[in-house]
């Protein structure tokens, strides 16, 4: 609709409350982000560092240790979680008696805080009263009865990330609600032909749920990225800084007011995620069009 | 007969997967269940066996202990109060870009939407800067104004499709009539978006509700503290009076599954709208 002179002024106040949200959270904190991380803030006084923030980091073990696990949570969620999500979403395709409780179900870990979840966990590894380390002696295991999975250095990191297997329901559902769409036709045709119901999900569904496949992937990798709650609350980054990750990094070196290098890494962080949008965008449009 | 043995194993591997991932998702929880209804004695004892007698007293405990009650209507409170300051801001947005043609409104829409792609926690420390700059640190405004900041991409990405969708028809014949821009806003778009509305909406409710990082950054008084905030402190508040821990935990979860429960299909499309269409 055409805007008439008179309601300009309307509309101006009408967009003015989104803009300045917009403004005063997203544009003014990236730019002082990146003003400050050539600083060496620490709240009171900023003096010009130059990229001498950067080159901390860059040498920083700690710094260097958190992006290889951001990326291993990301791999892990690109590439695990979301590729069983696709099995289970094919297969709850069929629609067969009670797919709607199974989907249920399968969502419930993501409506209920992470925070919760990782105290949750946090219970279930424990080593005197947990329940892993109860089934893996009940099968036989007994090697780990006693085993502080968190508490180790060999086995931190994956049982970190084992469990965040537990969202496999979130992408699950964004992929099924995609076969909703599916014509009958398609499989009355295949049905006709004497495919099974095998062949159907594989060369009829999976290729129709490709584009809600690839969301999956992006949306794994930038929720992972963001991953803090779980590391926070359960290992807190450690034993001896193995399992941290860059927002608990930033999170340290502000409660220890190293603010300007907090920042520069908040700047590393944001760069990462801009890099590994735009290689996603790049394969998965390659993928498309093949 | 070939085609039957293995459309067979393709019904068992089906369910087995289907099952063992439910498993997987459910177990959990209800062991936890079961495991606050034990002594601490018998949890060390076999965390797998019944207990001899449900101990209910392990929650008026520990919601006596963890003082609960407060910490869910803190919750309750700035949930609620940014959901609905974030829809409101987010609809009055989205209905000046959607519904009329201006210098910009394309630009408007695509850099706000693009903030959802943003890994906003890179920003915890300008965050914090800002809040305590306008001396809203350890306030429920602040809090609610982040939450409402943070939002506010998938929000307008959200209604902004939305009343695209709504034929152009019914806004002229009301100009005819002699609506004008805010009671075109009021009287004709918002009932008609109320589907949109309550998709954000739900959205919002449950990013506010299961927030963790801005809660811990920018808030430090018992007073207004969050649920999921609150949670970090169960360690420490319960110590080793585990069963007690969990009363809290389970107290904790409950609300979420229960209105999840009630109303899933607005919570599954809430949940994957803003994603599903992107």
């Amino acid at each position: 609709m055409k805007i008439k002179k008179d309601e300009i002024i309307w509309l101006i106040l009408f967009i003015t409350p989104a803009i300045s949200l917009f403004l005063l959270f997203f544009i003014i904190p990236i730019l002082f982000l990146f003003i400050t991380s050539f600083t060496n803030w620490d709240g009171i006084s900023a003096d010009f560092v130059g990229l001498k923030n950067y080159a901390k980091l860059l040498n920083n073990k700690t710094f260097i240790r958190s992006i290889i696990n951001n990326l291993y949570w990301c791999l892990t969620a690109a590439f695990i979680t979301v590729p069983l999500a696709l099995i289970i979403a094919l297969l709850l395709a069929h629609r067969s008696r009670g797919w709607k409780v199974f989907r249920t179900i399968l969502f419930i870990p993501q409506v209920v805080s992470s925070a919760a979840i990782a105290l949750l966990w946090l219970a279930l590894y424990n080593s005197e009263y947990g329940l892993v380390n109860y089934l893996l002696d009940y099968i036989g295991l007994s090697e780990y009865k006693d085993h502080n999975w968190l508490g180790s250095i060999r086995t931190a990191q994956p049982a970190l990330i084992a469990f965040s297997l537990c969202y496999v329901g979130y992408f699950m559902v964004i992929m099924l609600a995609k076969t909703a769409g599916i014509s009958e036709e398609y499989y009355d045709a295949a049905t006709i032909d004497g495919a099974s119901q095998f062949q159907k999900d594989l060369h009829i569904t999976a290729p129709l749920i490709k584009s809600a496949f690839f969301l999956c992937i992006i949306l794994a990798v930038i929720f992972n990225l963001r991953q803090f709650e779980f590391v926070y609350l359960m290992t807190n980054g450690g034993p001896a800084n193995r399992t941290s990750v860059l927002v608990l990094y930033i999170w340290k070196e502000l409660s220890i007011q190293r603010l300007g290098l907090g920042n520069a890494a908040g700047v590393i962080m944001i760069v990462i995620g801009a890099i590994l949008l735009i290689i996603m965008r790049k394969i998965l449009k390659s993928e498309t069009y093949n | 007969m070939k085609i039957d043995l293995s459309t067979n194993l393709y019904f068992y591997f089906k369910w087995i997967i289907i099952i063992s991932f439910v498993l997987y998702a459910i177990f959990p929880f209800l062991w936890l269940i079961l495991a606050s209804l034990k002594t601490n004695a018998e949890l060390l004892d076999d965390p797998f066996k019944l207990p001899e007698v449900f101990q209910f007293k392990n929650y008026t405990e520990a919601i006596e202990a963890a003082g609960l009650i407060q910490l869910i209507i803190n919750s309750l409170i700035i949930s609620s109060s940014a959901t609905f300051l974030n829809v409101l801001v987010s609809s009055m947005c989205a209905f000046a870009i959607a519904r009329h043609i201006f210098w910009g409104n394309n630009v408007l829409f695509l850099m706000i939407s693009s903030g959802i792609l943003i890994p906003l926690n890179a920003l915890i420390i300008p965050y914090y800067a800002i809040i305590n700059y306008l001396h809203l640190y350890d306030t429920r405004t602040g809090l609610i104004l982040v939450y409402c900041a943070v939002g506010l991409p998938v929000s307008t990405f959200i209604l902004t499709e939305f009343f695209k969708s709504i034929p152009k028809e019914i806004e002229e014949a009301s100009t005819l009539d002699g609506c004008n821009f805010v009671s075109r806003y009021f009287r004709i778009m918002l009932p008609l978006a109320i589907p949109g509305l309550m998709t954000a909406g739900t959205f919002q409710f449950i990013l506010c509700w299961n927030e963790f990082i801005y809660a811990m950054l920018l808030t430090s008084s018992t007073e207004i503290r969050t649920i999921q905030f609150g949670i970090s402190y169960f360690t420490n508040q319960f110590f080793s009076d585990y069963v007690g821990m969990f009363a809290a935990l389970v107290v904790s979860i409950l609300p979420s599954i229960t209105v999840f429960i009630l109303f899933q299909e607005r919570v599954i499309t809430g949940l994957t709208a803003g994603s599903v269409k992107g």
